[in-house]
């Protein structure tokens, strides 16, 4: 790495707590999500300043106390919510959201698929491991990958593929990673945030605690990078493209599905300043009512 | 002759007849006449079409005179249609359900196109009942179904020998109507004169020229307008300086959001219809934790599922406006009625204890002054302002003196770290200060980060669980309550003396009942003043208590069911109440509190509950 770059590097450090005060299990695939993002909001070149790390509960979540920039951390399945509000209000902010399978496809799946719908311009790393880690290894909405002989019931239904709902409910940015190539998950998140929309990121973030069956081996047996014949753009190839993968029992790494952005890209910061709010008169309004 | 003092009231079947543009019509017309209009008694029904829906308007001289009782002086039923094979319809429920609540020597104007009503019982007791089929004539004559509104208008008009000569109905048809033409403002004042005509003859057969109310302009009357308190609280909001309010539809909140969608983008905020009522909260906090003025609005059920959120703004300490106009619960509850029902909820509302200010304002003009506060007080102590409105004042309008609104002002100050507040020293997001409050820089500034963190934490926003930090950080958060309390409190309004007599007690929406009461109360020899909160927590003890402690009865009147409000000051003044309690879903009326007041002064109640099958129940206990 070139000193410059390691130098810009360290910046991500500060403000941080210290690798030593890191609450992850050793071999954890969020260490990996966390150097994929420090490397591709060093890449992109941003300040911790203009960063927002959006964070969902779980153990996913700490990550955004262990690099540098602003952070919020709420309620479980909000994270995409408070998102929204942050880039509607000052679209500048660079708003990462970086939340579980459990945040983001059981308490918080309604959240999931509006931010699709209404596509605001920030980038959700999803990191999915298959398990409730923090509270011990319950199934999450993703168990039961990888297991053909899951027997569906109502206790334990089918999982849900995140790249599917995005696909369906309008995401215009989608893209699947995994924390056993964090060089390459850091190019996806370099591209999601670039990207003018709501970009997905699904980044398969083995626990290596209490998911016995999705393991680093397991996933690199079973993904498989997206070819390069593959046309992000069309969304009718992301579907040919999610259906083949399935077919063959593989997890296609790579951008699924890049749309242009529909909508202008317009946005502006809200009025915050007393300057900016200074020139507000309600005459008008009442006026309106006589 | 009675003039420029009396109650109207407008019924017929939601959605059809119109009876909101008519009593609106009505309501904006008098006020721009100089007369003060009080239509705060609004009743329709939790479906869209077929029930029935009423306005009482109160129209008087005076500003700020309550609604009054139920008596009524004159009727006007828009329903048209008899069905003697459905009486169960909705079709003449104005007359069933209001016409007995008529003053002897009252008016009853309907709308006869279905046939005549049986109004002997009414007319022996010396109602003066006018039958006018309008309908029949915008059908047949005008070839216009809906200007039947303006017939029924301009016949309620003549009665009330108001605007005889078109001037207050033309200009204000031609301002509404005006862009569709020439034709249209004809057509409508077409109409009215048709009712006019017809009440005319009528009382030409009857050899009468008045039915002994009337209505006369104002002459040099302050400009006023006619306004709803959802209405005046986001104009407030908006002058604030909110620019991001979120909402889910639900009665009687959903008239922000829709005064929000159309107005505040032309301040250069934004408006979120949540998919749900989290949604909308937690995307407001998202857009303050950004730096800008945000505020939800909401009712009694969509709090409920806020509630979590609540905790979130406490503890991250991000600046919220709640708006909850309280309708009667609990759960789904009467979404069309109001309550004061949820004061326990925004006080204690949430697992854990946060700092939190609950405002409440007690008229529609007070939607609009006291917004100013709540906003102010968010940004300032970075926790969750509620402000309670409820049904009555939020969808209620009443003539507000435009002098009340004041153009021009400048938003509220912010209270926002700049860079160079935080140069020299590193910036803490929760910094230990003896105010409680921490320096707060937006993200994107420079000068530091943010870590906003709803998990307990250290000053720097890192978790902790270290038993002395959080106790640091918890003692933090609630010395803004003492802040505010020396600093931003605002003492009880106070009419009439206390400690001569007894004291009544309201908050909210009540207060105009109580004055109303306070005046016949004194009629009647007894000597009362009145207390009214409009600063509801933390409770402020220290202005509340000399008010209260005086010795003599303390009366707290409330629209709910334990007497919420009534327990705060028993628990922080030592002081035992009395009280009056009303939960049916209408009004406190005056002549209901000074019966009650009757109860424990004479018989000792400790509460009264009103409006049940019995007018009065009492409860007597000695441990009052």
């Amino acid at each position: 790495m070139p000193e410059a770059v390691q130098a810009t590097k360290a910046i991500w450090d500060q403000n941080a707590a210290p690798r030593h005060r890191i609450q992850w299990c050793p071999g954890c695939g969020d260490y990996a999500v966390l150097n994929a993002v420090k490397a591709a909001v060093t890449s992109l070149e941003l300040t911790p300043a203009e960063l927002l790390l959006v964070a969902g509960i779980g153990c996913s979540g700490q990550i955004r106390n262990y690099l540098n920039g602003n952070a919020f951390y709420g309620t479980h399945g909000g994270a995409l919510a408070y998102a929204l509000g942050a880039k509607m209000a000052n679209p500048e902010l660079t708003v990462l959201v970086m939340a579980g399978d459990g945040d983001t496809l059981a308490i918080g799946i309604e959240n999931f698929v509006h931010a699709c719908r209404r596509d605001p311009d920030i980038t959700l790393v999803l990191m999915n491991n298959g398990v409730y880690g923090l509270t011990k290894g319950q199934d999450s909405p993703s168990a039961g990958l990888g297991q053909p002989d899951w027997k569906p019931s109502e206790e334990h239904p089918p999982f849900i593929d995140p790249v599917e709902v995005a696909l369906t409910c309008g995401a215009t940015f989608i893209a699947q990673g995994f924390s056993g190539d964090p060089k390459h998950a850091a190019q996806l998140i370099v591209e999601g945030v670039r990207h003018r929309g709501f970009a997905v990121i699904n980044d398969f973030s083995p626990c290596v605690t209490y998911n016995k069956v999705n393991t680093y081996d397991w996933f690199r047996a079973h993904v498989e990078t997206v070819p390069a014949s593959h046309d992000p753009s069309s969304k009718a190839a992301a579907w040919d493209l999610v259906r083949d993968f399935q077919r063959r029992g593989k997890l296609p790494t790579g951008i699924v599905y890049r749309a242009a952005r529909a909508k202008g890209d317009g946005a502006k910061r809200l009025p915050t300043w007393p300057d900016e709010l200074a020139r507000a008169d309600v005459e008008p309004l009442v006026k309106r009512l006589r | 002759m009675t003039v420029n003092q009396m109650k109207l009231l407008i019924g017929g079947v939601q959605l059809r007849d119109g009876v909101s543009t008519v009593a609106d019509l009505v309501g904006r017309i008098l006020t721009r006449a100089g007369l003060h209009v009080l239509g705060v008694e609004r009743n329709f029904a939790s479906t869209i079409y077929g029930a029935h829906q009423y306005d009482p308007l109160v129209v008087s001289a005076r500003p700020l005179v309550s609604w009054g009782d139920r008596a009524i002086d004159v009727l006007a039923g828009l329903e048209y249609d008899s069905n003697p094979d459905a009486p169960q319809q909705p079709n003449r429920d104005t007359i069933r359900q209001h016409a007995g609540d008529l003053v002897d020597g009252g008016v009853l104007l309907y709308d006869s196109s279905g046939g005549p009503v049986e109004t002997g019982a009414l007319q022996a007791r010396g109602v003066q009942v006018f039958a006018i089929p309008a309908r029949d004539i915008a059908l047949r004559e005008l070839k216009k179904e809906v200007v039947k509104n303006l017939i029924m208008t301009g016949a309620l008009f003549r009665l009330l020998e108001f605007d005889q000569d078109e001037r207050w109905l033309r200009r204000f048809l031609e301002e509404r109507f005006g862009r569709k033409g020439a034709a249209v403002v004809d057509l409508n004042l077409e109409a009215a004169r048709r009712g006019r005509a017809l009440v005319e003859r009528i009382l030409e057969d009857r050899r009468q020229s008045s039915v002994g109310y009337r209505i006369e302009a104002v002459r040099d009357a302050a400009p006023a307008v006619y306004v709803s308190g959802n209405e005046a609280l986001s104009i407030g909001a908006i002058e604030a300086g909110v620019r991001f309010y979120a909402g889910y539809p639900i009665t009687p909140a959903s008239g922000i959001l829709e005064y929000m969608e159309t107005y505040l983008p032309g301040y250069g905020g934004r408006v979120l219809q949540g998919a749900n009522e989290r949604e909308s909260i937690r995307a407001a906090l998202g857009a303050s934790v950004a730096g800008v003025l945000s505020m939800v609005g909401t009712s009694g059920p969509g709090l409920s599922l806020k509630v979590e959120e609540i905790g979130v703004s406490g503890t991250t300490e991000t600046p919220l406006v709640i708006v909850d106009a309280m309708r009667a619960g609990p759960s789904t509850g009467m979404p069309t009625k109001a309550e004061q029902g949820d004061l326990t909820l925004v006080t204690g509302g949430g697992h854990g204890e946060i700092p939190r200010i609950v405002l409440a304002p007690s008229t529609i003009d007070e939607c609009y002054t006291l917004m100013r506060d709540a906003v102010r007080l968010s940004d300032r102590y970075q926790c969750p302002v509620f402000f309670l409105t409820d049904l009555n004042l939020s969808e209620g309008r009443m003539t507000v003196p435009e002098s009340v609104f004041r153009p021009g002002r400048a938003s509220i100050a912010r209270h926002v770290a700049a860079e160079h507040d935080v140069r020299g020293e590193r910036y803490l997001r929760y910094r230990l200060t003896d105010s409680g409050i921490s320096p707060r820089l937006i993200p994107g500034q420079r000068g530091g980060i943010s870590k906003i963190s709803s998990t307990e934490h250290d000053e720097f926003g890192f978790v902790t669980t270290d038993p002395a930090m959080r106790v640091a950080q918890m003692d933090k958060r609630m010395r803004k309550l003492h802040t505010y309390l020396r600093e931003d409190a605002k003492a009880p309004q106070v009419y009439g003396e206390v400690g001569r007599g007894l004291t009544l007690v309201g908050w909210g929406g009540t207060k105009l009942a109580l004055l109303d009461a306070r005046e016949r109360l004194r009629r009647d020899g007894i000597e009362a003043a009145v207390v009214h909160f409009t600063h509801l927590w933390p409770f402020p003890t220290h202005l509340a208590k000399p008010l209260l402690d005086t010795g003599g009865p303390v009366v707290v009147c409330e629209h709910n069911y334990f007497g919420q409000f009534a327990d705060l000051i028993q628990a922080h003044c030592l002081v035992p109440t009395r009280r009056v309690l009303k939960y049916n879903g209408r009004t406190l009326y005056p002549s209901e509190v000074v019966r009650a007041v009757r109860e424990v002064t004479h018989n000792g109640a400790v509460a009264v509950r009103l409006g049940g099958k019995d007018p009065v129940m009492v409860e007597v206990s000695i441990d009052a």
